[in-house]
């Protein structure tokens, strides 16, 4: 039987990869409305710079086959930049699938199948240049770090408890940048009431990239993290995490900040909580879970309730 | 009155698909002159801060500011040279405490000690906010909202403030407080549009008026002169 605490950390450190994807998606939807169906292909390009940043060759079967970068990062190094290239490619679909769509004053509701269209797109594009193979990035990356350290009769990887810490610090930054500073503030001004945002003269389009751009950046941080926990198995990776992250950014709330990782934390536990006899009902458990809160709390964990525009 | 004006609209037209909101608007604004746009519902008057605030565009005619035409400006862009709107409905941001909204009003300023003691002068001449100003601004009652919305254009120290139906939902005693405060404005130098249906209202503090119907200007000319005006007295005063 597996040790409580052991399930207690397996399903927090799931629950932080989930925490992590839902906050990325929280950004957007508070300043446009709208799901950015891309964001689950901007966490596989994450995970896949990683692999490539620190030395990783590309395997047989794609276009780059035999490819390596001519230097190695160290971990660290390699996950930062692959978070500030994952911000550059939402970027990209910002300026791709959504910012045409705006300027034409179209229906935000367009931009969920111009979105999901780009994120296609990116992860046919991995498709073709690295393969549909599987990837691993080596344990031992995390230079001087054990791989896992023993707490009180549980076995807890490294990696966990680096992804438990980052959700926990990205939740804490976000939340005093968006409450403290001027440009959180402006976020969440255009998140209110864009039309007043920009009668104070807040830069709304700036904004919307910031979002995307931060949004993109904790993606594929995810990624990478995920990467070395699980291995990347092949391009379409980040579609079940997409999935389950949008599940509970609707569990914790739309566009609640400490909803979208408190959402995460409660569907990992439900997911670990699964006995490892039973592992493969896993998803069905967790969304099932999803399926009942909805039903009681139809506006989240932490969402205010909504208003019906109908 | 001589110079180039502050804000000149001629000719100014607007359309919203086939409705004609707008018509053949001349307007000038000079500095220091507190102007009542007044107009039953529906008039066009909402429009005419809009197209100056380059929210939605005009169809015909133009606005030029200092002699410049404001054509090319984006939203942001007559903010930041010194075009302050607030807007109908008041609009404070419900969910941000009184004092962020009052911060965001300065948004674009980047002095940060100015800043500071506007926000000062700004609670001694609203006392109200002053007491709520870690309260979220939803919870205030419709006075406090509307205080706060004058509040926060003027933390952007705008050279010119237009002011949507400030009085719109308020009881006579608040309608007479908003009215005191504008008059103090216009005394230390604000210039000031003022859109109103309250016409006595506004009269009773304007240097002049102009009035739309369904999209044309049907009366202009001095306070003194339309409040003694017959045919408005008889559609607007009552
Ligand atoms: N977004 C819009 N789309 C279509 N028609 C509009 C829109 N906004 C205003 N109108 C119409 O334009 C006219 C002028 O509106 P408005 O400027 O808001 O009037 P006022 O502020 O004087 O009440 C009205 O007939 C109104 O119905
Ligand atoms: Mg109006």
């Amino acid at each position: 039987m597996d040790h409580l605490l052991q399930i207690l950390v397996n399903g927090l450190s799931a629950g932080a990869v989930y925490a992590l994807f839902a906050l990325g998606y929280t950004l957007v939807f508070s300043v446009l409305g709208v799901i950015n169906f891309a964001h689950g292909a901007v966490f596989t390009l994450g995970a896949y710079f990683t692999y490539l940043l620190i030395g990783g060759p590309v395997g047989a079967n794609g276009a780059l086959a035999g490819f390596r970068l001519p230097f190695a990062l160290p971990f660290w190094l390699a996950l930062a930049v692959a978070g500030l290239g994952a911000a550059l490619v939402s970027l990209l679909v910002e300026a791709t699938a959504f910012a045409p769509l705006r300027r034409q004053r179209s229906d935000p509701l367009l931009t969920l199948i111009s979105s999901l269209g780009a994120g296609v797109v990116l992860v046919n594009l991995v498709q073709i240049l690295m393969g549909a193979e599987s990837y691993a990035i080596p344990a031992g990356t995390l230079a001087g770090l054990p791989a896992a350290v023993n707490l009180g009769g549980a076995t807890v990887r490294t990696v966990q408890l680096l992804l438990m810490g980052i959700a926990a610090l990205v939740l804490v930054v976000l939340t005093l940048w968006l409450e403290r500073s001027r440009s959180g503030k402006a976020l969440q001004a255009v998140s209110e009431d864009p039309l007043m945002a920009r009668l104070l003269g807040i830069p709304a389009g700036s904004m919307i990239r910031l979002a995307f751009a931060i949004s993109g950046f904790l993606a594929g941080v995810a990624g990478g993290l995920v990467g070395l926990s699980v291995s990347i198995a092949g391009p379409y990776f980040g579609i079940g995490f997409g999935l389950k992250g949008l599940g509970v950014l609707v569990l914790g709330g739309l566009g609640s900040v400490p909803g979208a990782v408190l959402g995460g934390l409660v569907v990992g536990l439900a997911e670990a909580l699964v006995p490892a006899e039973f592992s493969g009902t896993k998803d069905g458990v967790a969304y099932a879970f999803l399926f009942l809160m909805l039903m009681l709390r139809p506006q989240g964990l932490l969402g205010r309730p909504q208003s019906s525009k109908v | 009155m001589s110079g180039t004006p502050l804000l000149a609209l001629t000719g100014l037209a607007v359309r919203y698909g086939n409705v004609q909101a707008l018509r053949e608007l001349d307007l000038e604004m000079h500095p220091g002159e507190l102007v009542a746009l007044l107009g039953s519902n529906g008039a066009g008057k909402s429009t005419t801060l809009r197209a100056i605030s380059r929210l939605v565009r005009p169809s015909a005619g133009g606005i030029t500011w200092r002699g410049r035409p404001l054509a090319r400006a984006s939203t942001e862009g007559t903010v930041r040279l010194g075009i302050g709107h607030c807007p109908e409905g008041r609009r404070v941001l419900a969910r941000q405490s009184v004092a962020t909204n009052l911060e965001l009003g300065a948004y674009l300023r980047r002095d940060r000690q100015g800043i500071r003691a506007d926000l000062e002068r700004c609670y001694e001449r609203f006392p109200r906010l002053a007491e709520r100003r870690g309260q979220r601004a939803g919870s205030l009652s419709g006075g406090e909202q509307q205080m706060l919305a004058i509040a926060r254009s003027l933390m952007g120290r705008p050279e010119l403030l237009l002011l949507d139906e400030p009085s719109l939902g308020l009881a006579p005693k608040l309608v007479a407080e908003v009215m005191a405060i504008l008059a103090e404005l216009r005394r230390d130098g604000l210039t000031i549009l003022l859109v109103e249906q309250n016409a006595l209202a506004a009269l009773a503090i304007a240097d002049r008026g102009v009035v739309l119907e369904a999209g044309s200007v049907s009366l202009r000319g001095s306070a003194a002169e339309l409040l003694a005006n017959d045919a408005l007295r008889a559609s607007y005063l009552g």
